[in-house]
C-alpha cells in the first residue's frame, strides 16, 4: 500500500490564519467545514509534489455545497487523520498517487459498489499496477459529485473521457444518436451493457455468448419495443434458427464452446449498430450477402433470403414456408389421428369376436 | 409340405434390419435437435456428448441412409424392368376396395374381412409411406447439408422451408413407427409379441392362410 511507503514526505502546507465563517452555518457539519475552509477555500492554496506536478488544495465552498455530499457529510468524514493542525505529513510523490489513496475513502459508506468495482476491468488494471486506471473519483468527481445519470447523456460522456474512440463510434449508432439528438430514456449509454462498478468488457469469460441477453432484456420488452414499432420476435426467431440453436446450447454447455456462431452483434455490430433500414447498415438488405460471406466465403444472392429477417414465415413473407408449416399442421394429425382409429377398430373388432 | 414358408429373402431381412438401425440413430440424434429447448431433448443432447457430435452422427446415418435408399430403389426399379422382380407392392384399385371392406368389417358392416395377396394394403401404405418419406427427408437433408451449394440455383426460402419439412416429415415417420409399426409388429393381438417374418424370413402356413390367403392359394395351385 501507499500508505506503507518507507519514506513518508512531507508535504507542506501553508497555514493560513482562521478567518470567521463567511454565510451562516447550513450542516450539522458546518463548523468542521468552515474551520477546513478557513485555509482550503483559497483558491490559490496548492502544492508541489516531489514529482513537480502541482496539486491544488483548494475546495470551492459553493461546488460542495451543491453536490449529493453537500449536507451529509463533512471534510473528515472522507479525509481521514486530518485533524491535527498541522496536518501529518502525507507520502505522495505524484497527482495519482494521491488520486488512487482515496480510493478506498468511499467504500465505508458505498461499500456495495466498492465492492462491485473490485469484479470490474478497470480495477484488474489498477492491480496490473496500470495507475491510469480509473478509480471512484475519476468518473464521479470529488468534491462535485452529483448523480452520474444526470442528464443521462452524462453516463456515455464520463466513459468517453478516457474511451475515446468507440464513443465516437457509438454517438453515430442508432443508440447513441437516440440518447444525444432526442435526449431519449430507453436507449442503452455505456454503463446499461458494460454496466458501471462491475464494468465488463468484450474479454471477461462468457461475456460473448451471454450478449444475446443483454440485447433481449430491451428488445424482448413488447412496452419498450411498441413505442418504436420494433418487433419483440427478435429473440424468438433468432433462437428458432441454426445460429440461434447452437448460441443456446452453447451457453447450456451442450455445444463445443469453440465454435463461432454468429450472435445478434456478429450481424448487427456492436457501437455501430443502425436501423436495420438504413444504409450503411450492415443487415439492411442490400449489404446483407456480405455480411453472411463474413462466415459463409461461397455464398450468393439466394443464400442471404436463406434467412428470413427476423420476421415469423408467415404467407406474405415466407409462402413456402408457410405451406409448408400448414401442411404438416393438417396432415400429422390427420396421419396420426386415422392410423390410431383403424387401430382402436381392430382392437374393438378382436374383442367383439370373442 | 412343410408348417412354414420363405417370406422374404436374405437381401430383403439385411434391407430392413438396416433400415432399423439407421432410423433408431437418426430419430434420437435428429428428434432432440427439432425440440432443443426442451429438457428431455438438452438431456439426451448432453448424454450424447453434445450437439456438434450429435450433428455429424445424424449427418453420417444421414448419408447412409441415402445409399442404401439408393441402391433398394435401384435394384427394385431394374427387377421389374428386367421382368425379374414382382409387382407385389405396387398399390392397386383393390388395395382401396380391401380397405374399405376390412374397415366395414372391423364395424361389424360386413360379415368378412378382405382376402389379400402377398402384400395387404397398410403393408403397401407403410412401405410406399417410408418411400416418399425418405424422398423428402434425403432432399431437404441434403438442402440442409449444403446450403451454400443448394442456393446457388434454389432460392433462399428452400432452406428455412427445408429445415421445418425436414423436422415435421421425421417426426411423422417417428410417430407412424412407434403408433402403427409397432402395433402391427409387436402389439397387435394376431402377432402378440413379436411378429419375427422380416428377421427370420419365414412365415407359418396357418398365418399365410389367414394374412395372404390369395397368395397362400397360388402357392399352392403352382405345387399341384
Amino acid at each position: 500500500m501507499l500508505h506503507s511507503l518507507l519514506a513518508p514526505l512531507l508535504v507542506a502546507i501553508a497555514v493560513q490564519a482562521p478567518s470567521p465563517p463567511a454565510s451562516p452555518p447550513s450542516s450539522p457539519k458546518a463548523d468542521e467545514i468552515e474551520m477546513c475552509l478557513s485555509c482550503h477555500g483559497d483558491p490559490q492554496m496548492s502544492v508541489t509534489l516531489p514529482s513537480g506536478e502541482a496539486r491544488s488544495l483548494a475546495v470551492d465552498r459553493e461546488v460542495f455545497a451543491r453536490s449529493v455530499h453537500g449536507d451529509k457529510l463533512g471534510c473528515v468524514d472522507c479525509h481521514t487523520g486530518m485533524t491535527e493542525i498541522p496536518h501529518p505529513p502525507r507520502p505522495f510523490k505524484t497527482r495519482r498517487e494521491f488520486t488512487i489513496a482515496y480510493y478506498e475513502a468511499c467504500k465505508r459508506c458505498h461499500f456495495a459498489s466498492y465492492s462491485k468495482t473490485l469484479d470490474s476491468v478497470h480495477q484488474a488494471a489498477v492491480a496490473r499496477g496500470d495507475v491510469t486506471a480509473p478509480v471512484c473519483v475519476d468518473c464521479h468527481g470529488a468534491h462535485d459529485i452529483t448523480p452520474p445519470d444526470r442528464p443521462r447523456t452524462r453516463i456515455s460522456a464520463t466513459c468517453a473521457r478516457c474511451h475515446e474512440g468507440v464513443s465516437l463510434t457509438y454517438a453515430k449508432s442508432v443508440h447513441g444518436r437516440a440518447l444525444t439528438e432526442d435526449d431519449n430514456a430507453d436507449v442503452p449509454t455505456c454503463a446499461d451493457c458494460h454496466r458501471s462498478h462491475d464494468v465488463a468488457g468484450p474479454h471477461a469469460p462468457g461475456w460473448r455468448l451471454q450478449s444475446p441477453e443483454l440485447c433481449g432484456s430491451c428488445h424482448a420488452s413488447k412496452s419498450m419495443m411498441e413505442k418504436y414499432g420494433i418487433s419483440t420476435n427478435v429473440m424468438q426467431t433468432y433462437v428458432a434458427d441454426f445460429h440461434g440453436m447452437t448460441a443456446s446450447l452453447q451457453r447450456k454447455g451442450a455445444a463445443e464452446g469453440g465454435a463461432v456462431v454468429a450472435l445478434c452483434i456478429d450481424c448487427h455490430g456492436v457501437h455501430d449498430i443502425m436501423r436495420a433500414d438504413e444504409k450503411g447498415s450492415a443487415v439492411m438488405q442490400a449489404n446483407l450477402l456480405r455480411t453472411c460471406q463474413r462466415c459463409h466465403p461461397g455464398a450468393t444472392q439466394n443464400f442471404s433470403s436463406a434467412w428470413l429477417s427476423h420476421y415469423e414465415p408467415t404467407f406474405d413473407k415466407a409462402p413456402m414456408v408457410y405451406a409448408v408449416r400448414i401442411g404438416y399442421l393438417v396432415l400429422i394429425p390427420f396421419m396420426i389421428g386415422g392410423l390410431v382409429l383403424q387401430i382402436l377398430l381392430h382392437l374393438w373388432r378382436v374383442v367383439v369376436n370373442r | 409340405m412343410s408348417d412354414y414358408l420363405v417370406r422374404f429373402t436374405l437381401r430383403q431381412r439385411i434391407e430392413h434390419f438396416s433400415v432399423m438401425t439407421l432410423f433408431t440413430i437418426l430419430v434420437i440424434t435428429g428428434l432432440p435437435q427439432k425440440f432443443f429447448d426442451s429438457s428431455w431433448a438438452e438431456a439426451i443432447i448432453l448424454g450424447l456428448g453434445g450437439i456438434d457430435r450429435i450433428r455429424w452422427v445424424h449427418r453420417a446415418a444421414g448419408i447412409l441412409f441415402t445409399l442404401f435408399t439408393a441402391v433398394h430403389l435401384t435394384l427394385m426399379v431394374g427387377s421389374v424392368l428386367t421382368g425379374t422382380g414382382s409387382l407385389s407392392l405396387v398399390p392397386t384399385r383393390r388395395d382401396f376396395e380391401d380397405a374399405i371392406q376390412q374397415l366395414r368389417y372391423y364395424l361389424g358392416t360386413a360379415d368378412a374381412p378382405a382376402r389379400f395377396d402377398r402384400f395387404d394394403y397398410r403393408q403397401k401404405f407403410e412401405y410406399w409411406g417410408l418411400v416418399f418419406g425418405a424422398v423428402i427427408v434425403i432432399s431437404t437433408g441434403f438442402v440442409l447439408l449444403f446450403p451454400i451449394a443448394a442456393t446457388r440455383f434454389l432460392p433462399g426460402e428452400i432452406v428455412p422451408a427445408s429445415k421445418l419439412a425436414h423436422g415435421n416429415e421425421g417426426l411423422m415417420a417417428f410417430l407412424v413407427v412407434i403408433i402403427w409399426h409397432i402395433y402391427n409388429a409387436h402389439l397387435s393381438p394376431d402377432v402378440f409379441p413379436f411378429d419375427k417374418t422380416i428377421f427370420t424370413g419365414k412365415i407359418s402356413v396357418e398365418r399365410m392362410r389367414h394374412e395372404h390367403p390369395l397368395e397362400y392359394e397360388r402357392i399352392k395351385a403352382q405345387e399341384e
